[in-house]
């Protein structure tokens, strides 16, 4: 009798636990359906970012790259277009009403962010210690090397960095760029221009005879002058990793770019259609000797979306 | 009718209150002259643990175990049946009318312009979709607790005579209700809840692990395969849980299968009228407190439509739809107020989510969200792909 009335007790309490530890449970569950969601959400990001409200992004490009920015006939097209296309339309800004591209040379790329002229940056921008003191940068969404480009007539002539350094040569690349720095590293006299394509210009004139800038740059200007230009592989060692540019002041844009940037990467590695694929096959993707793929974006924050609940 | 007692088969649910046809007399029965059910002793000779009295009816979870039940009186079933279905028609109805008003803005042309052009049926149901969820939680609840409270009355101190009030309904409801209200809660809660309706279920049909088996190794064995599967299909998510610091997440889908081994049974009699009062207000509380979300949970779907005249500027107007005629669309704004925007100025409309759908957990129970139920996460398979418009982003 003893023992059934201990079993009975026993079982009573494991009875009065587990009703008390279920509503507990509930309970808690209830609160926390009801709760803020704890994680930061791009929509929240968005609100503290300083496009908020803004009825047009400003995008900085360039307008004299051909592959990476263009403008022809009014219409600004290639690689860095696309990319700004797809992060304007991820951060709410789709269609010619809403987006505005601003031509930006080389050099102008940091005082116009610094100034606030433009809101982004996509423009052949080399992410660097340096510029990372004036300005941020989400990304890479692109990484390249650097290359020198001679004409035809010189590809027999130009073939390492030291015919490069020989006076007789007249090297030739953008002011502001790190081209501009690793060929004086490399104790290579330079003259300076504002834009690549014043190289390319200048080369077709005859007042230059090489021009070094990034492989995607100059497979811009092969793209368009396909028998007068040969690129020259050369081991300058260095990769240049393109990011996309953000006032230094907008952390909260930074990690924007950066979460959008990432999205894209994670759909191609999953064998998804991304953004980026469409933007490289359609640009760049023809005319470059080795197929590339999205580099990973560093520093991405975790943001909660829409879309998070969607199967992967 | 004659009013004379009827016997019905053990085990078969009451649907509508119509009884079937009588079968065979029964011995003839007292009237009981209280019309509340009482705590009436054991009936004599019958072995049966719990309590069945005479003039009551028996529980599902009471049903198997007794050999035969008793009768209901015809006319109280009649009744209870039709403030059921009073209730279950009534209910949503009185409901849907009061979210048009909270839609509206609290103004009153509004809320008649909602009235003039949302259809009955498509607000009962636009109402069942937001409210399933909080109906089918609020009988696992009441059943759960009732059966709880129902297998404990006879340890009810002397003199107390009332049945806990969730008992009394426990008793009361039919089993197709019960069942159907643990499906609907299958479907519509989400996947990381769902764990809570394991001992909901045990207690609510009073299942026990002595039913599993007659001998304890195998009734032990049978229990630890159930949790060690529960264990394997989990053990991902419970990582990534642990890993994130999401304690209540881990909590709420670790413990729940553990505590249903334990949770049925009678529970102390000290315990028994506490725990029936505090759980009455808490959930009348929480109905309040949790039906106020459905009532402001709008009606219509959110959009945002850009208007413009042809080649001019666009503005995005972020609102939901009332209704299109030839002359004009009318949207009621995301802040307030109606908007007539005339049909040729319409350049485009797409529909964006609402920022309650965002969600709280990164976790996945393979890969269905933990915030899904399991309507929606097979809905997301049927259309995997969603993107978000970008005109979604803009400010309203």
């Amino acid at each position: 009798m003893s023992v059934s009335s201990a079993r009975s007790t026993v079982r009573s309490v494991a009875t009065t636990v587990a009703v008390a530890v279920t509503l507990t449970l509930a309970a808690a569950a209830g609160c926390d359906s009801r709760q803020e969601p704890d994680l930061p959400s791009v929509q929240e990001k968005l609100r503290e970012s300083h496009i908020y409200g803004q009825p047009k992004l400003r995008i900085g490009v360039a307008t004299n790259e051909p592959l990476m920015g263009e403008l022809r006939n009014g219409v600004h097209s290639g690689f860095d277009v696309e990319i700004a296309r797809y992060i304007a339309a991820s951060l709410g800004y789709e269609g010619e009403q809403r987006l505005e591209f601003v031509g930006v040379s080389t050099e102008d790329r940091i005082p116009a962010l610094q100034g606030g002229t433009v809101d982004l940056v996509v423009s052949s921008f080399s992410m660097t210690e340096e510029r990372e003191k004036l300005v941020s940068f989400a990304g890479p969404y692109f990484v390249t090397t650097q290359e020198a480009m001679v004409p035809t007539r010189l590809k027999d002539r130009i073939r390492t960095i030291e015919d490069l350094r020989d006076p007789a040569y007249k090297v030739c690349t953008s002011g502001g760029s790190t081209t501009e720095a690793e060929l004086e590293k490399h104790q290579v006299r330079t003259f300076v221009v504002k834009d690549v394509g014043d190289c390319v210009e200048g080369i077709r004139a005859g007042r230059y005879d090489a021009v070094s800038s990034d492989e995607a740059l100059l497979a811009g200007f092969r793209s368009r002058f396909p028998t007068e230009f040969e690129i020259i592989d050369m081991p300058f060692g260095t990769s240049e990793l393109l990011g996309i540019g953000v006032p230094i002041g907008d952390p909260a844009l930074r990690d924007l770019v950066a979460f959008f940037l990432d999205k894209s990467y994670q759909q191609e590695r999953e064998g998804l259609a991304s953004s980026w694929t469409a933007a490289y096959n359609r640009t760049l993707g023809p005319w470059l000797r080795a197929e590339k793929r999205q580099p990973q974006p560093l520093d991405v924050p975790k943001l909660v979306d829409f879309d998070d609940k969607a199967p992967r | 009718m004659t009013g004379a007692p009827v016997v019905r088969p053990a085990g078969v649910p009451d649907g509508g209150g119509a009884l079937p046809p009588p079968r065979a007399p029964a011995p003839p029965q007292p009237e009981p002259t209280d019309p509340a059910p009482e705590v009436a002793a054991p009936g004599a000779g019958d072995a049966t643990p719990g309590p069945t009295p005479s003039d009551e009816p028996v529980a599902w979870y009471d049903r198997t175990r007794a050999g035969r039940a008793h009768p209901d009186k015809a006319q109280r079933q009649a009744r209870d049946s039709q403030s059921f279905w009073t209730a279950a028609v009534g209910v949503p109805a009185v409901f849907s009318v009061l979210r048009l008003g909270v839609e509206a803005g609290g103004e009153l042309q509004t809320t008649l312009l909602l009235v003039a052009n949302v259809g009955p049926v498509n607000l009962l149901a636009g109402f069942l979709t937001t409210a399933a969820r909080l109906l089918s939680t609020a009988l696992v609840a009441i059943f759960a607790l009732g059966a709880v409270l129902g297998v404990s009355v006879d340890r009810l101190p002397p003199g107390t005579r009332r049945r806990p009030l969730f008992a009394r309904w426990a008793d009361l409801a039919p089993t197709w209700l019960v069942v159907a209200s643990f499906l609907l809660a299958l479907v519509t809660w989400p996947l990381l809840y769902l764990p809570l309706l394991v001992p909901a279920f045990v207690a609510a049909f009073q299942l026990t692990p002595a039913q599993l088996h007659d001998r304890v190794a195998a009734r032990v064995l049978l229990v630890a395969a159930l949790l060690g599967g529960y264990a394997w299909l989990l053990l991902p998510t419970l990582l990534d849980a642990a890993r994130q610091g999401e304690l209540l997440a881990f909590a709420l889908l670790a413990v729940p299968p553990v505590l249903a081994v334990g949770i049925s049974g009678p529970l102390p009699g000290a315990v028994i009228r506490p725990l029936a009062s505090v759980t009455e207000v808490v959930m009348l509380a929480t109905l309040v407190w949790a039906s106020l979300p459905v009532i402001s949970t709008p009606v219509l779907p959110l959009t945002v439509t850009t208007v413009g005249p042809e080649n001019g500027p666009t503005e995005d107007v972020r609102g939901h739809v009332v209704t299109t005629d030839d002359v004009n669309m009318v949207i009621l704004q995301e802040r307030g107020g109606v908007r007539y925007v005339p049909v040729d100025q319409v350049r485009a409309q797409v529909l964006c989510p609402s920022e309650e759908e965002l969600p709280r957990h990164r976790l996945r129970i393979h890969d269905f969200h933990v915030e899904d139920s399991l309507l929606e996460g097979l809905g997301r398979r049927v259309r995997p792909v969603h993107r978000i418009d970008a005109a979604c982003r803009a400010v309203g």
